[in-house]
């Protein structure tokens, strides 16, 4: 697979502990990658290393197979947690100066900004000052700042903190629509929906360690361990029967809507799926039947506690 | 070079639109003209007490010819004692003191001056040098030389030295007129200047880089420019509000020296100070070499600013907060005030290797230098001294950028040598 960025056995270690210890991932061109993790993992320190901010003790990062320089920092979009602005200038400026600091002349940075602006429905931010602004509101104007010159590569440091549902989801539109494209972009986060929704390939980092990394897709699937969710005729009474030796019933039914009731079952790997679907519909009046995804919170939870 | 112009841009329009700049640029000469007019003002206007003084002569040759002016008021008492005057003429009795003049004038301890409260050093030399001159006249007139005060006059001379500085063709028109006490005096202004420019605009750039690195702009501006784009672009924005900040208060002054102050004050003393200012110009020679002297003035004080606010965003970098880099303030004012001390000697000898060395030195030849360049130095060595001077402070500014970029990798990290070596070569 092309992968536009990768990172080969980085450690990283400050006075009293170790950030990353030997942590190697690779990211596809075209993705959105998430980087995973508890609060303190070392998801931060990934991320500054890099964008160079700060240096690995050892390892490399190589950006389209070759070693990361100071040069290649200029031409990627970095958005830092938060507080990455300059509080007592006004929004607009503030816009213009970053974005005339990425590269963009004067009035194309101005017209892309003020488009960015309507699109974000924050055009009369323009003139405020950003001390005035609330976390969600600086998160906006600093999300701008970061891709307004279109890089190919985008990093995102938690870029959902601070903003409400609805703004969040704005913000994943954005994001989809920048990979859609062209950019690859990564980003932090511990925010699980939003990794389902938009992921698709993510990195769990938990103490220091990359413990688990692959596209969304197969991760769940593979977690997922061939549980099922079957919904039938509430007043079957054969429905235990029919599973005998060929699945076993996971928790309690759920409940009985219309008629029919819903239940998760898990069918070991070395059984025919088939042949749990003929025997439910031989002895109950069966409705439907679908694999179960563990969700990525799941996911996450199990991974971080190790009974992955 | 377009990130530091924009830097450059951002840090100096961030301050200049500042409202408590705009205050400060308009207040100060406010207070200026304040401090120029009010003390003329007050010594018009006010109607200092005169102060009596009960004179006690028992010499018999002094009180009658003591001349009172505006401060003083001599009464005679010769009649009393000492001691009977003291007692009478008490704090109570609104006189100022008593001036007691023993019969042998010269003798020691025979002149007294006892007063009620504290004396200037004015009065008192007033006094003892009315009673000197009363003496030595009246010794004079005891020769009985005819025509005395013709002659007292046609004594008095008053010499007039006029420098110029050799260019071996012995024509005066040619050679450069050199005037030690201007120098003098324009060498201290200069030194004062530049310690108080310092003091005002250096500390702007330790804060500027101190903040920057309390927030996360720092990696914003880390990931997109280099180190050394930021410090240049924080040094020359902030010497460009130091540049406009001056030059609005050099023009309110000037022009309101010029407009205002005449009608402030009688035209007796405006007149004067026009004059004063007339013979400043006319020592230190055409106008020609007023207009280099200048140049070579702006460019040493703009030198020296520069070198010196690089030196604080070096101490910027190193920090973590504003409080400990005010430490560093009295190390960095240091050499400003040892190239004072250096400029005094180029007034006995300007010259000598310690001057020579102190004007090349960048620390401390802008002082120095401009205290040198009126005695006549060779333009080689200004040149040189100039190169040196901003040379000096490309070096630190790439310095500052390298201990502020090495201040953030060691960020959290007790660094060894290795990592030192391998992130200074980033």
């Amino acid at each position: 697979m092309d992968n536009i960025l990768q990172i080969e056995r980085v450690s990283k270690s400050y006075t009293g502990h170790k950030a990353l210890d030997d942590v190697s991932l690779n990211v596809p061109r075209g993705a959105v990658y998430g980087l995973l993790g508890p609060n303190g993992a070392g998801k931060t320190t990934l991320i500054r290393v890099i964008t160079r901010i700060t240096l690995a003790d050892s390892g490399s990062v190589l950006l389209d197979g070759k070693t990361l320089t100071a040069n290649d920092i200029f031409k990627i979009g970095y958005m830092p947690e938060e507080r990455g602005l300059y509080k007592k200038m006004r929004v607009g400026e503030q816009a213009l100066f970053f974005a005339r600091l990425r590269g963009l002349e004067g009035r194309e940075a101005e017209h892309r900004l003020r488009h960015w602006f309507e699109r974000l429905s924050i055009a009369d931010w323009w003139d405020k000052k950003v001390e005035d602004l609330s976390k969600g509101m600086a998160q906006k104007v600093q999300f701008i700042t970061t891709v307004v010159h279109e890089p190919k590569l985008l990093i995102f440091d938690e870029p959902f903190s601070g903003f409400d549902p609805i703004n969040a989801n704005l913000l994943k539109e954005e994001i989809l629509g920048l990979r859609d494209r062209g950019a690859t972009v990564i980003f932090s986060t511990h925010n699980m929906a939003s990794v389902e929704e938009i992921c698709d390939h993510i990195t769990l980092i938990n103490k220091s360690h990359n413990i688990l990394s692959g596209s969304v897709e197969e991760i769940r699937r593979s977690a997922g361990g061939n549980n099922f969710e079957v919904l039938h005729r509430a007043s079957d009474t054969s429905f235990e029967q029919a599973l005998a030796g060929r699945a076993t019933t996971i928790g309690q039914s759920v409940g009985v809507v219309g008629g029919f009731r819903q239940t998760k079952i898990h069918i070991p790997e070395d059984r025919d799926i088939r042949a749990v679907i003929a025997s439910l519909n031989d002895n109950c009046e069966l409705r439907a039947l679908r694999e179960v995804m563990p969700s990525m919170n799941d996911i996450f939870i199990r991974a971080v506690n190790g009974t992955l | 070079m377009k990130k530091m112009y924009l830097i450059i841009e951002r840090e100096y329009l961030e301050r200049v639109r500042k409202k408590s700049f705009i205050i400060v640029t308009l207040l100060m000469p406010i207070l200026m003209i304040g401090l120029m007019v009010a003390p003329t003002l007050m010594m018009l206007y006010s109607t200092s007490d005169q102060k009596q003084i009960v004179v006690i002569d028992k010499s018999g040759r002094v009180a009658d010819k003591l001349q009172p002016s505006a401060e003083i008021l001599f009464v005679e008492e010769s009649i009393l004692s000492k001691a009977e005057a003291c007692n009478v003429y008490n704090e109570e009795s609104g006189i100022f003191g008593v001036l007691y003049i023993g019969e042998e004038i010269e003798a020691r301890d025979s002149v007294q001056l006892i007063t009620n409260s504290s004396l200037s050093p004015m009065l008192e030399e007033n006094i003892a040098t009315q009673i000197s001159s009363i003496v030595e006249r009246e010794k004079l007139l005891a020769y009985d030389i005819d025509n005395l005060d013709e002659i007292l006059a046609n004594v008095e001379t008053n010499i007039e030295l006029s420098t110029y500085l050799n260019d071996g063709t012995g024509a005066e028109e040619s050679m450069e007129s050199t005037s030690s006490g201007m120098n003098y005096i324009l060498g201290l202004v200069l030194g004062m200047l530049l310690y108080m420019v310092i003091l005002l605009y250096g500390q702007m750039v330790l804060t500027s880089v101190v903040e920057e690195k309390s927030s996360r702009v720092l990696d914003v501006m880390v990931t997109t420019c280099t180190p050394f784009q930021l410090m240049m672009g924080k040094i020359l924005g902030i010497a460009l509000v130091a540049i406009t900040q001056i030059g609005i208060w050099a023009l309110l002054v000037i022009s309101s020296s010029k407009f205002l102050l005449p009608t402030l004050l009688p035209a007796d003393i405006a007149a004067t100070n026009d004059m004063m200012l007339g013979t400043v110009v006319g020592t230190l020679g055409d106008t020609g070499y007023i207009a280099m002297l200048f140049a070579y003035l702006l460019l040493f004080i703009l030198g020296g600013f520069l070198l010196y606010a690089s030196l604080y965003a070096a101490a910027g970098s190193a920090v973590d907060s504003v409080q400990d880099g005010q430490q560093f303030n009295t190390v960095i004012m240091l050499p400003i005030i040892l190239s004072m001390i250096v400029m005094t000697s180029v007034f006995s000898d300007p010259n000598s290797s310690l001057v020579f060395w102190g004007s090349m030195i960048p620390f401390t030849s802008p002082v120095v230098m401009v205290a040198r360049i009126p005695f006549g130095i060779p333009t080689w060595e200004i040149v040189t001294s100039l190169i040196v001077l901003y040379g000096t402070f490309i070096f630190t500014t790439w310095l500052a950028a390298k201990i502020y970029r090495v201040g953030i990798f060691m960020h959290g990290k007790r660094p060894s040598w290795g990592d030192l070596w391998r992130w200074i070569r980033q």
